[in-house]
């Protein structure tokens, strides 16, 4: 590849009372993959998706997305340019339904404008109706179709990672950050989101994903990024870094591979 | 310079009075990680069963101080246990939480004005005549004041560190989860809490009347203020912050008087908060808020 | 037959008021879940700005002092409030709204209601300390001459006709892609600033139109009442405005309606006759307080939702034809 990569993340380090969560990681994600991004727990995974997506300051580093510098930037921001990430813990907006879930995704409604949404509702009505559609059909591909009106709040686990992801969908992102998305979910339901994944990879939206599970990954991801106490350790395809002597240490000696409470 | 040396022994004294409130809130905040905003009525519990038990019962007044400051820790209790605890069980999210506290404020306000009335009260002791210590002048009961806070928050210090009461209030403080699943009984921890920090109200309600000399029922909820600027500028939920933050309130408002009209001693704390909220809204002394 | 007359059109105006009131408290809380705990403060400040912009000049021998004092017409009047409302939303909001935290915002607003309660009581200067404005103008009054129950009348059908368009405007807000977004901050402001929603913005927007709704209530209030001083806005009347938004249903702009009524209408003027207790009179205002204070914790213990819930959002424009099919995998829990 000699295009830059789509994401690039450069020495960043960020410190909790005076804990280093991470220690000057640094990688890229290339257009166009499935990136996995592993590490034992407190590796510093969740610090750096926090910090790519806006949501913590790095203390020093830069992250790069499509060439631009985005270090710093207000979260709504990042996610404007295309750079969607989700929550470890599934979040929807529990007392909206299913369908007003991915409504409120799409970015640039012109309904959103204060004088539009009060006196000019016709305006953003061809907009809406055109967004509705798109979202019972990304509702459909996710066989959300059935719970469209539910609350949120009413979905079981599994069925709100697949909200999650759907309501990813209806932003029209260039590159997803999902923190652990199968986390607490029925085997079955693993692969099912495993699928979603290479389809959307398909359709030209590139992801980096924190996950525990290694057969996951294996099966999913193009490339595995390593962390370890804050820094990158490794990068490379699963099965080379099976034989990375230091991955495995860090593996051993790390803890238990679980989803653990390393926030 | 000798007018500003008294002004900071009065303020040495606010922060007293203040830093025993601003330490029960903070503790409350951290182990039940919500602000509860009857907590100024607490303050009158305290204020007023002092002022019942000594001018109606004729008791002594230490003894009448004890019975205000338990009371209040009671009231405190009963209120959890009535209210409080029936919604966290069920989940509540913190918005409404904080709606049924501010409907509690109203209710115990009201309640203790119908019982105390709103006019202006003062214990019947003698606060003894103005003694000079060095440049500062302050009365027996403002010394009194200073001696009981010391005393007090030395105690909580502690329950913090010595006692199992005092760990487990600190395990739910920093992760209630965990502090669930390791087998603490937070039920139990909870209401101690109540109990020591609504104590720790009263005790700030009790100084605190000394210390102004004339009290009625509303003094306490408009101190609430005060307590709340001490405690987000220590960091809410940190209880050393929050005597840090006291003693820094605490001379602000009293300094501020050199300046300006001592009527406006609560807008300075609510500017000395505005700032904190602007500049650093996770308080002074903390490295990173609870989340 | 007249009496009855003026009181039924005084509560009708009344029940206006209190219904632009919660509207306002809605659009802020239950749209955008911003915890207002100030909202009479904001009624206060319209009405008194509306109060002194049409005022004429401080007589010098009357022993009241205000600022302003321009003797304008009412809808200059009315924009002034509005407008005054408004902006001082906004500055509470600039200090409260950046922060994540809602119980910042709740002691924010708290505090500054108690500040703004006792600069204005304390200052004879701004609108008169705590004796307050007396003998404002009311629209229309002097131009057609009629006696107190057909005015009472007439300020009932504009009252009637300003909620009405307060009305349509916040039904719009909350069905619109806007108000949606605004819900989204409300449920989580986290995950919507990482779809791209501003969440600070939207917010403040909030924040604003609401406060310039309760504005206009404040207006209202000092037109017909012609008169206003802070024993009217005290802590105690923020919380009728809650009760009514909290029994009527958050979120619900048919709830603030039914709450206004049941609440600020039907509650006060029933406890307003409550035989006193131990036949002392003097202390029905506080059991009025400790009512309202417990039908909202009941409310919120038994009936959360309030008594007309939140709706679904309904999209209309959904096709007809739009049948399809279930993909076979239906996720189960673990």
């Amino acid at each position: 590849m000699g295009e830059a990569p789509l994401l690039e993340v450069d020495g960043i380090r960020k410190a909790f009372g005076g804990v280093l969560a991470v220690d000057g990681a640094s990688f890229t994600v290339e257009a166009g993959t499935v990136t996995a991004l592993i590490g034992p727990n407190g590796a510093g995974k969740s610090t750096a998706v926090g910090i790519i997506g806006g949501a913590l300051a790095a203390d020093e580093g830069r992250v790069g997305f499509r060439g631009d510098e985005i270090t710093g930037l207000a979260p709504h921001r990042i996610a404007r340019r295309g750079l969607i990430r989700t929550f470890q813990i599934s979040r929807e907006y529990p007392a909206m339904t299913v369908l007003e879930n991915l409504m409120v995704s799409p970015m640039n409604q012109e309904g959103e404008k204060l004088a539009t949404a009060l006196l000019a509702h016709r305006r953003y009505r061809k907009q809406e109706r055109e967004l509705v559609l798109k979202a019972l059909d990304v509702l459909a591909d996710f066989g959300l179709y059935g719970m469209r009106d539910e609350y949120a709040r009413n979905l079981s686990g599994g069925q709100k990672r697949l909200l999650e992801l759907a309501r990813s969908v209806m932003a029209d992102p260039v590159m997803l950050i999902l923190d652990e998305p199968m986390a607490g979910i029925n085997p079955a339901l693993v692969s099912h989101i495993g699928e979603h994944i290479l389809r959307l990879r398909e359709a030209g939206v590139s992801f980096l994903m924190v996950e525990h599970n290694l057969e996951v990954v294996e099966r999913i991801c193009d490339h595995v990024i390593v962390l370890a106490v804050g820094r990158t350790l490794a990068r490379g395809t699963m099965a080379e870094l099976r034989q990375n002597e230091a991955v495995v240490n860090a593996y051993l000696t790390g803890g238990g591979v679980d989803a653990g409470t390393a926030r | 310079m000798s007018l500003f040396l008294l002004t900071l022994g009065f303020g040495v004294v606010t922060a007293a009075v203040l830093s025993l409130a601003s330490v029960g809130l903070s503790l409350q905040f951290g182990v039940t990680n919500y602000v509860n905003f009857a907590y100024g009525s607490y303050l009158a519990v305290g204020m007023f069963a002092t002022y019942t038990a000594s001018q109606s019962l004729h008791l002594p007044f230490v003894m009448a101080a004890l019975l205000g400051v338990l009371s209040s820790g009671m009231v405190a209790v009963a209120v959890d246990l009535l209210v409080l605890e029936r919604f966290v069980k069920r989940g509540t999210s913190g918005f409404f939480l904080l709606i049924v506290t501010f409907g509690l404020a109203l209710i115990l306000l009201n309640l203790e004005q119908a019982i105390w009335g709103v006019g202006f009260d003062r214990y019947p002791v003698a606060l003894g005549n103005p003694v000079r210590l060095g440049p500062f002048s302050v009365t027996p009961a403002q010394l009194d004041v200073v001696g009981v806070a010391i005393v007090a928050l030395s105690a909580v210090h502690l329950l913090l560190t010595r006692t199992r009461l005092g760990k487990a209030m600190r395990a739910m403080s920093d992760n209630p989860t965990l502090a669930l699943a390791s087998g603490i009984d937070t039920r139990a921890t909870t209401m101690w809490t109540w109990f020591i920090t609504g104590c720790l109200a009263g005790l700030g309600g009790v100084t605190l009347a000394l210390n102004t000399v004339e009290f009625q029922v509303f003094t306490g909820n408009t101190f609430l203020f005060v307590i709340f600027a001490a405690v987000i500028l220590g960091g809410i939920g940190k209880i050393y912050g929050a005597m840090l933050g006291a003693l820094i309130i605490g001379l602000a408002i009293n300094l501020s008087t050199l300046v300006i009209s001592s009527a406006y001693a609560i807008d300075v704390a609510f500017a000395v908060l505005v700032l904190v909220l602007l500049v650093r809204p996770q308080g002074l002394f903390t490295v990173a808020g609870k989340a | 037959m007249g009496i009855i007359v003026g009181y039924i059109a005084t509560l009708g105006i009344y029940f206006c008021i209190y219904n632009i009131l919660s509207i306002g408290l809605n659009i802020q809380f239950g749209y955008a879940g911003i915890l207002d705990f100030t909202v009479i403060t904001f009624m206060a400040i319209g009405g008194y700005m509306a109060g002194v912009a049409s005022l004429g000049p401080e007589q010098p021998g009357s022993q009241i002092f205000y600022i302003l004092g321009l003797s304008l017409p009412w809808p200059v009047a009315l924009l002034i409030g509005a407008t005054a409302a408004g902006l001082l939303g906004c500055a509470i909001g600039l200090i409260a709204l950046r922060r994540l935290r809602s119980d910042y915002l709740a002691i924010v607003t708290l505090a500054a209601g108690s500040i703004i309660y006792g600069l204005v009581g304390n200052n004879s200067k701004i609108f008169d300390g705590f004796e307050g404005l007396v003998g404002v103008p009311q629209p229309f009054n002097g131009v057609l001459g009629l006696n107190p129950n057909s005015y009472a009348l007439l300020f009932l059908g504009f009252a009637a006709v300003v909620m009405a368009v307060l009305w349509v405007a916040a039904n719009r807000l909350r069905n619109s892609p806007l108000g949606r977004a605004m819900r989204a901050t409300r449920e989580d402001l986290e995950v919507a600033e990482a779809y791209g929603k501003n969440t600070y913005k939207l917010r403040m927007m909030a924040m604003v139109i609401g406060s310039v709704y309760v504005g206009v209530g404040g207006v209202l209030t000092i037109w017909y009442v012609t008169a206003m001083a802070p024993a009217g806005w005290g802590t105690s009347e923020t919380f009728v405005v809650w009760a009514a938004l909290i029994v009527g249903g958050v979120g619900s702009n048919g709830g603030a309606v039914i709450g206004s009524f049941l609440v600020a209408v039907l509650f006060n003027e029933v406890t307003r006759f409550l035989p006193g207790i131990s036949s002392d009179p003097s202390l029905i205002p506080e059991v009025r307080n400790i009512c309202i204070g417990a039908l909202v914790i009941l409310t919120l213990r038994f009936r959360p939702q309030g008594v007309m819930p939140e709706r679904k959002a309904r999209f209309p424009e959904l096709p007809e034809a739009s049948v399809r099919q279930e993909p076979a995998i239906v996720a189960e829990e673990v």
